[in-house]
């Protein structure tokens, strides 16, 4: 099926009543949670995993996806408006866009991100359409040294663009590895790490680590600050049309930021908020007056805006072409297509077109819907901000705790929740990234699956291992993304000590 | 302070995952056993739990690091919700999920700020209102406790 066959099948699935009100539901969730400070996607989506149990695999993607893509244009009105990030994505956004506010042209701005965010997203499905077809075909060639490459690199990869240490991030990666081998050994059945415990021979559950670290943790950090209620600037809807040097201003920073997150969203790591930086940072070095970012410059609304959506949908490549999720949101779309029985990989795009196509259809219809929820309501989801922040952290946290129990019936997953919550707390006050321990959990077991496969077909050789073509070529990139920076810090660091100080 | 402790800790645990980890069948490196993987993961953990500590002790704490100080109140309520959070694991077996949700937000929210009228209100429509959706609509088989 090509790509436009497979578009028009889509639609025939997308538009089906019980798929097009999944993705209502998707979308509006997701732009309440992204206009909410402190409770991010990832936790919604974790939260909402077990509702989809029993709906067909293209209408739980089609939800849960909705939820990720819309929290992104949710979380912009929240730093434009209030001048705190929604979600992580939208960080940047606030530098220029509350600076808009504070001139009286947060309408402008607000529409700007939603169309920005709007285009991004639709050239992001075109991107899917024609990478994840591609890159399907060229992966039914992979061996597991292939897929032992690509999670290897993945993962180192991650660690370096998490952010902050990089020793931090690989202790992090190291305890997430460790949790996913606890459990049954998928290849001898032999019980590792249980301690006696029936329950853990299924492992670590992702979705209560998820929650826990996600939802729970920042469910404490809001109830640090007790009774709150945010400042929000009202906005008419007379005032949400910009000016024409306005959207002049804009057009070619949405074009640079949806070509800018889609790319991001195909290396592993934060994509979402990695894209906004290099977005910003990209529309600063092309302005004639870089001196003025930070002051109000709608180029620095529109490039982050439309590089996170587009990352967004860069991010679903891998994950649909490889099954391989390389961010802890792709990590639970994974989850909802494996606990139906179905695994992402090559061979999905061909056996379960109906998922496929319906999925990449309904974020067509997932960005129109969004657009429109996002300009003329602005205000109706402005007020959700003015619920008490304490009520809300009550409810999330017990949504959490009955979320945590109803995926399996267990008090094991209870547990892991409160420990992991605690625990994403910690990590919070010391500033420390829990996503590389996540996608770690995640891909370690495929990882360790796809290692000792390959050293099964290789006798135990581990040149023949790395020295495949493309795994010696994934295992360099990542090795020089990994060691490249440092290194180029150390030369220079010894030109500069050769340096005589003058004087 | 926890900078400096929690590399260590991990340290330790590292360790004590390499001891469970030898414990299982090693097998050949042409013949990988289910303990192969661990071993290696934990001697990865061990090494970087190991450069984590000695550069926490080696640089300075910086404000960042130490940006953990909370004041009395801030601290009161987040140690109330993660007790709460406790509270419900224990006590659910054991008094259902009516009871527990309804204790739970009560609870919390009257700790958080709100009056006894508002937190028992809203402890109780959000116990009804959860268990209805869950356990009614969804078919989540919640414990209903000795009631």
């Amino acid at each position: 099926m090509g790509p436009l066959d497979g578009l028009v099948y889509g639609f025939s699935i997308a538009l089906l009543p019980s798929n097009l009100f999944a993705c209502f539901v998707g979308v509006l969730v997701g732009t309440i949670v992204g206009v909410l400070p402190g409770i991010g996607p990832v936790g919604a989506m974790a939260l909402l995993l077990p509702s989809t149990f029993a709906m067909h695999p293209a209408t739980a993607l089609i939800m849960l996806a909705g939820i990720y893509y819309g929290a992104m244009y949710g979380g912009s009105t929240t730093s434009i408006l209030v001048n705190v990030p929604g979600e992580a994505g939208s960080v940047v956004t606030l530098l220029d866009g509350y600076q808009m506010t504070k001139k009286g042209r947060a309408g402008a701005a607000l529409t700007i991100s939603a169309v920005g965010s709007f285009v991004a997203g639709s050239l992001g499905v075109v991107g899917i359409m024609l990478a994840a077809g591609w890159l399907a075909e060229v992966a039914i060639q992979f061996g597991p040294p292939e897929y032992f490459a690509i999670t290897l690199g993945g993962i180192l990869l991650l660690s370096r663009l998490s952010g902050g240490s990089i020793m931090t991030a690989f202790v992090m990666v190291a305890l997430g590895l460790a949790l996913g081998t606890v459990g049954m050994d998928s290849i001898s059945a032999l019980r590792r790490f249980t301690f006696g415990s029936v329950q853990l021979a299924q492992g670590v559950e992702l979705v209560p680590v998820i929650m826990g670290v996600y939802g729970v943790a920042e469910v404490l950090l809001l109830a640090e600050e007790g009774i709150a209620k945010a400042q929000i600037a009202s906005v008419k809807l007379r005032e949400l049309l910009p000016t024409r040097e306005e959207w002049r201003r804009s057009t070619m920073p949405i074009a640079r930021g949806s070509v800018v997150g889609f790319l991001t969203g195909l290396v592993p790591g934060p994509a979402a908020v990695l894209s906004t930086f290099i977005a910003y940072t990209v529309e600063k070095r092309m302005s004639k007056t870089p001196e003025k970012f930070g002051t109000g410059m709608i180029e620095g609304v529109a490039g982050p805006e439309a590089a996170n959506n587009g990352a967004t949908a860069g991010a679903m490549v891998p994950l649909l072409s490889l099954g391989i999720p390389f961010s802890p949101a792709t990590a639970i779309l994974l989850g909802a297509l494996v606990v139906h029985g179905l695994q992402p990989g090559p061979l999905m795009i061909s056996q379960r077109p109906e998922v496929f196509w319906g999925f990449v259809a309904s974020m067509y219809i997932g960005n129109l819907m969004l657009l429109i929820l996002n300009l003329p309501l602005v205000g109706v989801f402005v007020t959700v901000l003015r619920l008490p922040q304490h009520l809300l952290a009550t409810l999330v946290l017990l949504l959490c705790l009955v979320g945590a129990f109803s995926l399996s019936n267990s008090f094991l997953d209870l547990w892991v929740l409160v420990i992991f919550g605690v625990f994403g707390y910690a990590l919070r006050k010391l500033k420390v990234d829990p996503s590389p321990m996540v996608v770690a959990l995640v891909l370690g077991p495929m990882m360790e699956k796809t290692l000792r496969q390959a050293l099964f077909l290789t006798r135990g050789s581990v040149v023949d291992l790395v020295a495949r073509p493309l795994s010696a070529t994934i295992l360099i990139l990542a090795a020089a993304a990994l060691f490249g920076p440092p290194l180029v810090r150390l030369v220079r660091g010894r030109r500069v000590a050769k340096v005589p100080s003058g004087g | 302070m926890l900078a400096r402790v929690v590399p260590l800790v991990l340290f330790g645990a590292a360790g004590v995952y390499l001891v469970l980890a030898l414990r299982l069948p090693f097998g050949a490196i042409e013949r990988p056993g289910a303990g192969f993987y661990p071993v290696l993961v934990a001697v990865f953990a061990i090494v970087v739990a190991a450069g984590a500590t000695v550069s926490a002790f080696r640089n300075a704490p910086t404000a960042e690091t130490d940006a953990v100080g909370l004041d009395a109140a801030s601290r009161r309520r987040v140690v109330i919700s993660v007790v709460a959070l406790v509270a419900f694991c224990l006590g659910l077996p054991w008094i259902g999920y009516p009871a527990a949700a309804f204790a739970f937000v009560a609870v919390v929210l009257r700790y958080l700020g709100s009056g006894w009228t508002a937190a028992l209100l809203a402890g109780a429509l959000s116990a009804a209102g959860s268990y209805g959706l869950f356990a009614v609509l969804l078919d989540v088989p919640l414990p209903s406790g000795p009631w």
